[in-house]
């Protein structure tokens, strides 16, 4: 019976910790979210000088929450253009540039530009250690006057060496989709 | 003083001729009978260690060594389809012995389950005993229990599988290690259960309307995973296991050793599993390998005829690789995938490594428990339960971030509990007891990813009763629970700048249940169980918000959701025509009010990463309703035919839908060919099954993304025999998997977005027992 006792005794001891334990839960430690992508920015500077247009993707709270901001643009007929893009963490503060992440790893990334018009046209200029190209930087010529929209993707893994990819067709390329923004264009 | 010594002289002096004369000429007999129709078991083998020496039952069941001499035995008497048998005696005089074998895999299992604490129930059963845990050693457990009719199992691949009891799954059903309510992250489909099912000995399903006398949310049915009693023999005694299967080439071994010493006595059993990429009959799965490592440890102490405690510990460790096809982006990576005939990122090669994505659980489990008898009539019990589970869930991420956990979540429960029971006179059995759980579930800041579920604090308090009267023919189940939970809650806000919220939720709940089970002519029984039972909705319900990477959707919970409360109906019949036909059938009928669900909303959500279906966690009621049916025909002593065939639908009453994510109905056949002995095997058993799943029909186009896989059968064979090498038994085994290496794609398993199911398999194990 004594044993029984002590069982007994142990049990409420217990019992008493688990009703301690009962408490407020501590506050959760918020992450540090410097993955997060809240902005896309396309810069597209006139070849022969002017100001620069910038296509813009902000969604600073990210998924869910308030609705994103997008920014089209008016760009000049039978015009070249040299595109420059950005990413950028506005969460956390100084903002993070991402595109230093995608550059570092240039091999495992690549932008897709997809214009509907098919009078505008965009080219890669820059390359990875691989001699494939990222898109980070970019030529973009009009044509004639028209209104469409500008598809920009980023994949992350993305098979470049599959038929097509290099060249900037995105059907084969696979791989996740990290950006994935449209912009309306007025080619005047 | 000299006669005193002469007389001691003649006495060592006689011994050794007495006991020779007279030891040697002791009979050890017995009979072997069927547990559950305590009819003699025919053809049994019965061999006694000490003397490697083998008999086989007569057409009685009985069985006789001659010419024995006094000392310790060991008689381990085998049959086809049951359990091994170990018996020790010290032998001192003629002993006759009755043996009862658990027939199990046979459908002529008795109703009421006699649990650790001999409790009667009217609620209807199916179990697979060691002997299939050791044949299916290669399984997780979720996959051994598929064999079950009414069981199906939702998977992630093939490593990660959840098991579903008539069309519910995840927290709807308690799953029960060792007697605990396992408290882990059950959450999501894509999270299985941490347990390793070879340390039991026994698993069982009961397909019931209500498990009152075990805390957690069950809206009917238990899965209990349950370790044996340690055997009262002063031996070392085990069993080492090993597998091999040829898809994902996977390796297991497994080692059980066990004695009752004369302080405790002691159980541990240690597994190791790994296997690597697994195969559809086309392509490899790349990076679907998983690996385990786990333990157990068993003490047990009778301090006296009242006394006795026992303290348990097991610890569950895995890793377990997700298609790395199945890891996309959103809509429009999704689109793709499901065009695709082979998943993105397919290697040409085999490998065991595991990349991200992946899963690093682990669950450690302690349990104290101690049981008093104050007379033979009563007796109380006292479990003390403290589990520890780690989640972590790495995805594909920039800059080296994969190394990271995107979800990294820590779970420390602890749990009390207290029974009383009393065999009441003119067989009335009352059982009543308390519990006490307190859970703090964390998520761990290092993934650098706002968490998709709250930090909580969680309490639950209950209380049950639960009376049986027993008559000649008729047995009654009378129960009821009272539920206090309160649940704190500290979360992350979505809007930026984040702070912090926190709510708090008190939650009361009733249950219910009635049972009866009547015997009518000879032979056959019908059992008929009604259950009130409800389940507070779960924090990943109520709060979660952001993105689901492997779903490809966007999750919103909604915290004013109510409790889902169910009645269910079971009416089952099992009996037997002639002892030659036996048929077992289940109905069920379940209404759920308040039914919490993801309901596909008409919104397209926009997000830098592209536009995202988006998916909110909303209350109907629905209506599950089905059968389980299962006949065997014993044609001869050596032939045996059984079907089986479960049928379920599930309906939205609110707005007449059909419901989604239901098991498809299954038909099965087996045909089984038994020899007790072929050449120096004994019990050999030859088998062929054929599974024909069904197409899930019940199911509108808009409900899904891709309309669900068409049907499907696969051929399976099995053989396996016993030998016995001095003293080892051994258990081999051979089995195939998707005989025709057929194409196919299950509705239940996630990963039928992206790829076929799996191909040919090839199972190859020994189980040697000493």
């Amino acid at each position: 019976m004594k044993k029984f006792n002590k069982i007994v005794v142990s049990g409420l001891v217990i019992l008493s910790v688990l009703a301690s334990c009962n408490k407020e839960k501590d506050d959760p430690i918020i992450p540090n979210e410097e993955e997060v992508i809240t902005t896309l920015n396309y810069t597209l500077t006139p070849a022969g000088g002017g100001t620069a247009i910038v296509l813009s993707f902000q969604d600073l709270d990210g998924d869910g929450g308030s609705a994103p901001t997008i920014t089209g643009g008016a760009l000049d007929s039978n015009t070249t253009y040299t595109g420059v893009l950005e990413l950028l963490n506005e969460i956390e503060s100084p903002t993070e540039d991402i595109t230093v992440e995608v550059s570092a790893e240039g091999d495992d990334h690549q932008f897709f530009f997809e214009p509907s018009a098919s009078d505008v046209t965009v080219s890669y200029t820059d390359m990875d250690a691989n001699g494939d190209p990222i898109g980070i930087t970019s030529t973009l010529t009009t044509n004639s006057t028209n209104t469409g929209t500008l598809k920009i993707t980023l994949r992350h893994e993305p098979a470049k060496s599959a038929t097509g990819v290099s060249s900037g067709d995105i059907t084969n390329a696979g791989g996740e989709t990290d950006i994935e923004v449209t912009f309306n264009l007025d080619v005047q | 003083m000299f006669n005193k010594n002469l007389g001691l002289y003649f006495f060592l002096l006689l011994l050794p001729v007495v006991s020779i004369s007279q030891d040697c000429k002791l009979t050890v007999s017995g009979v072997v009978k069927d547990l559950s129709t305590n009819k003699p078991i025919i053809f049994a083998n019965v061999y006694l260690k000490e003397s490697q020496k083998g008999v086989y039952t007569d057409s009685l069941g009985f069985f006789k060594f001659e010419s024995m001499c006094e000392g310790d035995l060991h008689l381990s008497i085998s049959h086809i389809g049951c359990e091994v048998q170990e018996i020790f005696f010290s032998l001192t005089k003629d002993t006759n012995v009755i043996v009862f074998l658990d027939h199990n895999g046979h459908l002529l299992n008795e109703f009421k389950v006699e649990g650790e604490g001999g409790k009667a129930t009217t609620q209807e059963s199916q179990s697979i005993n060691s002997k299939t845990i050791g044949e299916n050693s290669d399984k997780s457990l979720a996959n051994m229990l598929e064999g079950i009719s009414g069981v199906s199992v939702i998977k992630n691949g093939s490593g990660i599988a959840k098991p579903v009891v008539h069309g519910l799954y995840g927290t709807r059903i308690t799953i029960l290690n060792n007697g605990v309510a396992q408290s882990g992250q059950q959450w999501g489909v894509d999270h299985s259960p941490e347990i390793d099912p070879l340390v039991a000995n026994k698993i069982t399903v009961v397909k019931g309307v209500g498990a009152l006398e075990y805390q957690g949310s069950s809206l009917g049915s238990v899965i209990l995973v349950e370790p044996n009693k340690i055997d009262n023999e002063p031996h070392l005694h085990g069993e080492a296991r090993y597998s091999f299967e040829t898809n994902g080439l996977g390796n297991g071994i497994n080692l059980e050793l066990q004695q009752y010493g004369k302080l405790f006595a002691w159980r541990v059993v240690g597994t190791l599993k790994k296997s690597g990429d697994n195969h559809t009959p086309d392509y490899y799965l790349t990076n679907t390998g998983n690996q385990q490592a786990n333990i157990a440890l068993q003490l047990e102490k009778k301090w006296n005829k009242k006394w006795s405690s026992a303290l348990y510990f097991s610890s569950f460790n895995a890793d377990l690789g997700v298609l790395r096809g199945s890891h996309i982006g959103n809509l429009t990576d999704l689109e793709e995938a499901f065009e695709r005939e082979v998943p993105f990122y397919t290697e040409e090669n085999f490998s065991y490594s595991i990349n991200s994505p992946y899963q690093k659980v682990n669950h450690h489990l302690l349990k104290f428990h101690t049981k008093y008898i104050i007379n033979e009539k009563q007796w109380l019990d006292f479990t003390y339960a403290g589990q520890y589970n780690l989640r972590k869930e790495f995805d594909v991420r920039r800059s080296g971030r994969s190394e990271m956990p995107a979800l990294s979540l820590k779970q420390i429960s602890n749990f009390i509990e207290g029974k009383y029971k009393n065999y009441l006179p003119k067989d009335w059995d009352l059982n009543i007891g308390f519990q006490i759980n307190h859970v703090d579930n964390t998520n761990l800041p290092e993934t650098g990813i706002l968490p998709l579920i709250p930090d909580y604090l969680g309490f639950e308090t209950g209380v049950y009763g639960l009376i049986t009267k027993k008559m000649e023919k008729t047995t009654f189940e009378f129960g009821g629970r009272y539920d206090f939970e309160n649940r704190k809650v500290a979360a992350i806000s979505t809007e930026v700048p984040r702070y912090i919220y926190r709510t708090e939720n008190d939650y009361h709940n009733l249950s219910a249940l009635f049972g009866v089970t009547h015997e009518f002519q000879k032979n056959w029984k019908v059992a008929y169980n009604i259950g009130y039972a409800s389940r507070n909705p779960e924090v990943n319900e109520l709060y979660s918000n952001g993105l689901h990477q492997g779903v490809s959707g966007i999750e919103e919970g909604d915290p004013t959701l109510n409790k889902e409360t169910s009645i269910k109906n079971t009416l089952s019949i099992k009996g037997n025509v002639k002892e030659k036909l036996f048929v077992e059938g289940m109905f069920y009928n379940q209404n759920i009010k308040d039914y919490i669900y993801l309901n596909p909303q008409d919104e397209i959500r926009l997000t830098i990463r592209g536009a995202f279906p988006v998916f909110k966690y909303q209350q109907t009621n629905v209506r599950l309703t089905g059968f389980d049916i299962a006949t065997t025909y014993q044609a001869s002593q050596r032939f045996a035919i059984t079907a089986k065939y479960s049928y379920l639908k599930g309906m939205d009453q609110t707005n007449d839908l059909p419901l989604i994510f239901m098991p498809s109905n299954t038909i099965f056949a087996e045909l089984d060919y038994e020899l007790p002995k072929l050449g120096t095997f004994q019990n050999v058993g030859f088998t062929v099954n054929g599974n024909y799943v069904f197409e899930q029909k019940n199911l509108l186009a808009s409900q899904d993304f891709v309309a669900p896989p068409e049907a499907y059968y696969l051929i399976g064979l099995k053989f396996s025999a016993e030998k016995q090498l001095k003293k080892l038994k051994l258990n081999l085994y051979l089995r195939t998997e998707n005989l025709l290496n057929t194409t196919y794609r299950d509705y239940l398993n996630r990963q039928r977005y992206f790829a076929d199911d799996l191909g040919f398999n090839l199972v190859a194990g020994v189980n040697i027992k000493f």
